[in-house]
């Protein structure tokens, strides 16, 4: 299956988010892969610590690869690559999980060629075979390498396929994540342009929520009565809003706490983190396996 | 003489093995050319030769700069209606002329690839048996993967594999047995990222069943590999019954039964797989997965039974 | 017994291909286009007489080569109803006889261009396009597709184009000229467009067919191992509409076989870049290694090698008026 990590705005915790789900579901035992589409800015080793492609790769990664310099993109088998001491060693039973980092200098694309069309419907195809789950991390907003998948997923009508529409819980975030899906030149009328179906299109899209502070969070303990009042309230007209522009519970897949360990680094969270030097919280982990759980669950992605 | 190949396999994308009547559709990558098939002891269907122009440098030990031109000969084929291979060789010669020809020159010579001057045979060969990372050689691995992708792009597949597994790579290189030279035999290597090495010395020259004789070795391969996977991944101990049998039924389903070395061979191979049966012994370790994999589901299908209080 | 039975053997087996009977070569006498039919009577007869002592210069060496002077030559005529569709067969084909019977020339197969594009149900300008095998530009290593533009077929490497994948910020590319592959020092590249489309579907063309027209003249062409053309022995008179033309018509019931080794066109000089194009095309085609086996073994034991190369069996006279 596919999955395809988006945000309007940038910084939202599309990366980390997306590198975590990858994490969980490989732990779960599936085979996963993460692709960094994210072409203006190829960063996506920072965040599983392979060092060799922080910035991207040197070795050809996907610029190589849609330019049609190299037959295949360069893959990083994480488990054996990893910097983190803790994550070398893949568990018994978990499955591979992979890396096809960016090319270190690549750039945003100008175009979407014919060619490069179907280099990816060829990635696209090849990695389905050997995935259980590939999760393409996109830029934020409008970017040739959303409509690269659109247009590659047209031409797939096999192989299945699902969006995260990642967004910060505050209003702009809100209204935004709705213009990219709903807004003119979104998602949802490039994808009616490339030849998707647009309720059918719809129905494969859901929101995921990130660095989410709730009001009754332990965090918030200390406030005065005066404040979590005003939190309180806020939240209300939060939901209101996101309930209003299609972005509420019903089209929402799951949501992510704030957790401190995310806010000062951008990495992977693994068990340890949460049981044995206790920097990063519980209910982190537990979101990230149950997005990972549903992000493959039908009953999850039941038409709305 | 100096004949090398790859050969990639991996599952057909389809949900149940594809009848026999399917297989035209899903092979017939030439109009006018029908697939063959043969049926015994399992079905096997292959697709029409398919001819690629190349002209490149062919990879040295010495680091040599050797340019080949010519055309790289492939097939993708069906065994069992279930597991895809897509196979190219070359046959290496010696070119005449020190410049390029015309192209209806090379294409008079369907899989030969000609080299200019002087030609190197075991140079070529391990250049070739260890060229996995270089860049700009003959890469005949790619070729054979885009016969692989017409096949699963097929509309006759419904894409819905029972389960996921990488596609595995067998790079070989066959050579004459020459005075004075290793004697016939047979070497196979394996190595990182699902490749494999396979160098032949053949004692009566290059024929077509050499092909055949890779492409069933990298069956097998590829069926072993599958399994270990498969069963590595069920956590036998670990997981509940249930569980892993849920993972080792696909196995059971769609790969036991496709084990049968050496069934469409000439005979005149035999002695090779012999050797390879005696190391790295193929059907042995086969064998014991095959059973530990049926123990555990009768174990398991006994324990859920017992359990449901049938017992 | 059942073939369920059969032996490993089998999947050689079931590869049969017919061969098709064969001259020593196919002349050419004429292609007749609507401008030369609009010019009348005329302009056929003259064309007719330019050619007669050409193809009798044919006979006469092949008859000097083969032992006995046994020269099996056969001639054909090719009109065009293909790209425009111009009077009937019936008004048509006698006119051509009798132009040709007045110059002693005896034609002995006529066929239909659009015949080239399918043949009683035989698509084999489709047959021909997927054995095209494109001529590699030096660092052809197999890792990529090959480069084509579709629709177009060429002896070399394009230009750079500025459509090529181009990142932000990346180094800009400047012009670069496109090269032969098989050059000697300069290039002479050729780009050949195969067909076009529009709504109503392809129209393949002029070179494209005339390509298929050559392997079919060379006995090259099987379509599931069959010969797809038969000539068909003529009829009383002739169809009122081209549809109804069968694609090779035999016209002599004594002649030598339609197929040959090799061909010999006699053409105005107006066909040179087509002919070019017709060889860029023909040199990149690969045709069934069994058919050119059968026909190497007919030729070699008759004491008649024959080139291997297609575009060696080709000969041409281009004639000025
Ligand atoms: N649940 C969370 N709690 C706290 N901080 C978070 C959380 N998720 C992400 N962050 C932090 O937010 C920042 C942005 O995250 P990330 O890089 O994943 O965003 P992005 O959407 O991929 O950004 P870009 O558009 O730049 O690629 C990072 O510093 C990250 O660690
Ligand atoms: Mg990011």
């Amino acid at each position: 299956m596919l999955v395809f990590a988006i945000s309007d705005k940038g910084g939202t915790g599309r990366s980390v988010t997306s590198s975590n789900i990858v994490y969980r579901r490989a732990l779960q035992g599936s085979d996963v892969c993460y692709l960094d589409f994210d072409f203006g800015s190829p960063t996506a080793g920072a965040i599983f610590s392979v060092s060799s492609a922080a910035r991207g790769t040197i070795q050809g990664g996907m610029h190589g690869y849609f330019e049609g310099r190299i037959a295949d993109p360069h893959r990083i088998d994480i488990w054996a690559e990893t910097d983190r001491e803790g994550l070398r060693a893949k568990p018994p039973g978990a499955g591979q999980m992979v890396l096809f980092p960016g090319d270190e200098g690549g750039g945003e694309f100008s175009t979407v060629s014919e060619e490069m069309l179907r280099r990816c419907v060829r990635l696209f195809t090849r990695l389905e075979e050997e995935f259980d789950l590939c999760l393409v991390d996109l830029s934020a907003g409008r970017s040739f390498a959303a409509q690269m998948a659109l247009a590659a997923t047209a031409r797939l009508p096999g192989v299945p396929f699902r969006w995260l529409v990642f967004h910060r819980w505050t209003r702009q975030h809100i209204i935004a994540a709705h213009g990219l899906v709903r807004g003119r030149q979104g998602l949802l009328a490039a994808g009616v342009e490339h030849g998707h179906d647009e309720e059918t299109l719809a129905d494969h899209i859901r929101f995921v929520r990130t660095a989410v502070l709730e009001p009754d969070a332990a965090e918030l303990e200390g406030l005065r009565e005066t404040q979590k009042a005003w939190l309180n309230e806020c939240d209300r007209e939060l939901r209101e809003l996101a309930r209003r522009y299609g972005v509420g519970r019903t089209s929402m897949l799951g949501k992510i706490p704030l957790d401190p360990v995310l806010q000062w680094r951008e990495q992977l969270i693994s068990d340890e983190d949460v049981l044995s030097s206790q920097i990063a919280n519980a209910e982190t982990v537990a979101a990230f396996d149950d997005l990972a759980k549903k992000i493959v669950d039908d009953s999850a992605w039941e038409a709305l | 003489m100096l004949v090398m190949g790859e050969v990639r396999t991996g599952l057909l994308q389809n949900s149940g093995e594809i009848p026999e009547s399917l297989c035209q559709g899903v092979l017939g990558l030439l109009s006018g050319e029908r697939v063959r098939i043969s049926r015994r002891p399992i079905v096997y269907a292959v697709s029409p030769d398919q001819l690629t122009g190349v002209d490149c440098r062919l990879a040295s030990a010495a680091r040599a700069r050797v340019r080949g031109v010519g055309t790289v000969l492939s097939r993708a084929s069906v065994t069992g209606g279930r597991v895809l291979q897509g196979s190219s060789h070359i046959q290496v010669a010696r070119a005449e002329a020190d410049h390029r020809l015309s192209w209806s020159h090379y294409l008079a010579r369907p899989g030969v690839v000609e080299v200019f001057g002087k030609m190197r045979v075991p140079d070529l060969a391990d250049g070739f048996a260890d060229s996995g990372a270089w860049n700009d050689c003959l890469d005949l691995g790619s070729v054979s993967e885009r016969f692989m992708d017409a096949v699963q792009a097929s509309p006759l597949l419904d894409r819905k594999a029972p389960f996921r597994s990488a596609r595995t790579r067998l790079r070989w290189v066959a050579v004459a047995e020459e005075p004075g030279r290793e004697g016939p035999g047979i070497r196979f290597t394996l190595g990182r990222d699902r490749v494999r090495t396979l160098r032949l010395v053949l004692p009566d020259g290059f024929t077509p069943d050499v092909v055949d004789f890779c492409e069933d070795l990298a069956l097998h391969d590829w069926l072993l590999t599958t399994l270990l996977v498969i069963v590595e991944r069920a956590r036998v101990g670990t997981a509940t019954r249930a569980e892993v049998t849920a993972k080792l039924a696909p196995a059971v389903d769609h790969l036991l039964h496709l084990w049968m070395p050496a069934a469409r061979l000439d005979d005149g191979f035999a002695p090779l797989w012999e050797a390879l049966e005696r190391r790295p012994g193929f059907s042995r370790q086969w064998q014991s997965l095959v059973a530990r994999v049926r123990d555990q589901i009768a174990i398991n299908t006994l324990a859920l039974l017992r359990e449901a209080g049938g017992w | 017994m059942t073939p369920a039975y059969a032996t490993f053997g089998e999947v050689e087996a079931e590869r049969r291909v017919a061969s098709a009977p064969l001259s020593h070569v196919s002349i050419e006498l004429g292609h007749l286009y609507m401008e030369d039919f609009q010019a009348g009577p005329e302009r056929l007869r003259e064309q007719f007489r330019h050619v007669a002592p050409w193809a009798e210069t044919m006979r006469a060496s092949w008859r000097a080569r083969v032992p006995g002077g046994r020269a099996r030559v056969s001639t054909c005529f090719l009109i065009d109803d293909y790209f425009s569709r111009f009077s009937t067969p019936s008004e048509l084909v006698p006119m051509v006889l009798e132009a040709a019977a007045e110059c002693d020339l005896t034609i002995d197969y006529l066929a239909r261009e659009s015949a080239c594009a399918e043949a009683d149900g035989v698509k084999l300008a489709r047959l021909v396009e997927d054995r095209l095998v494109t001529d590699p530009p030096p660092g052809t290593d197999g890792s990529r597709p090959p480069v084509t533009e579709t629709g177009w077929l060429c002896n070399g490497a394009r230009s750079p184009y500025g459509g090529a994948v181009q990142v932000a910020m990346g180094s800009a590319q400047g012009w670069e000229p496109p090269a032969q592959n098989a050059k000697r020092r300069h290039s002479i590249f050729v780009d050949v467009e195969l067909w076009d489309s529009d709504s109503r579907g392809r129209t393949w063309s002029c070179p494209f067919l005339a390509a298929v027209w050559q392997l079919l003249r060379l006995g090259m062409i099987r379509n599931d191992g069959e010969l797809p053309v038969r000539p068909t022995p003529r009829g009383p008179s002739f169809p009122a509409s081209w549809d109804e033309l069968p694609a090779v018509v035999q016209l002599n019931p004594a002649a030598a076989p339609f197929s040959a080794y090799t061909t010999m066109s006699v053409l105005s000089p107006r066909f040179l870049p087509v002919e070019l194009a017709v060889r860029t095309i023909l040199s990149q085609v690969f045709v069934d290694a069994a058919v050119l086996r059968q026909v190497a073994d007919r030729s070699g034991g008759e004491g008649i090698p024959l080139p291997d190369e297609l575009v060696d069996r080709i000969s041409y006279i281009f004639l000025g008026a």
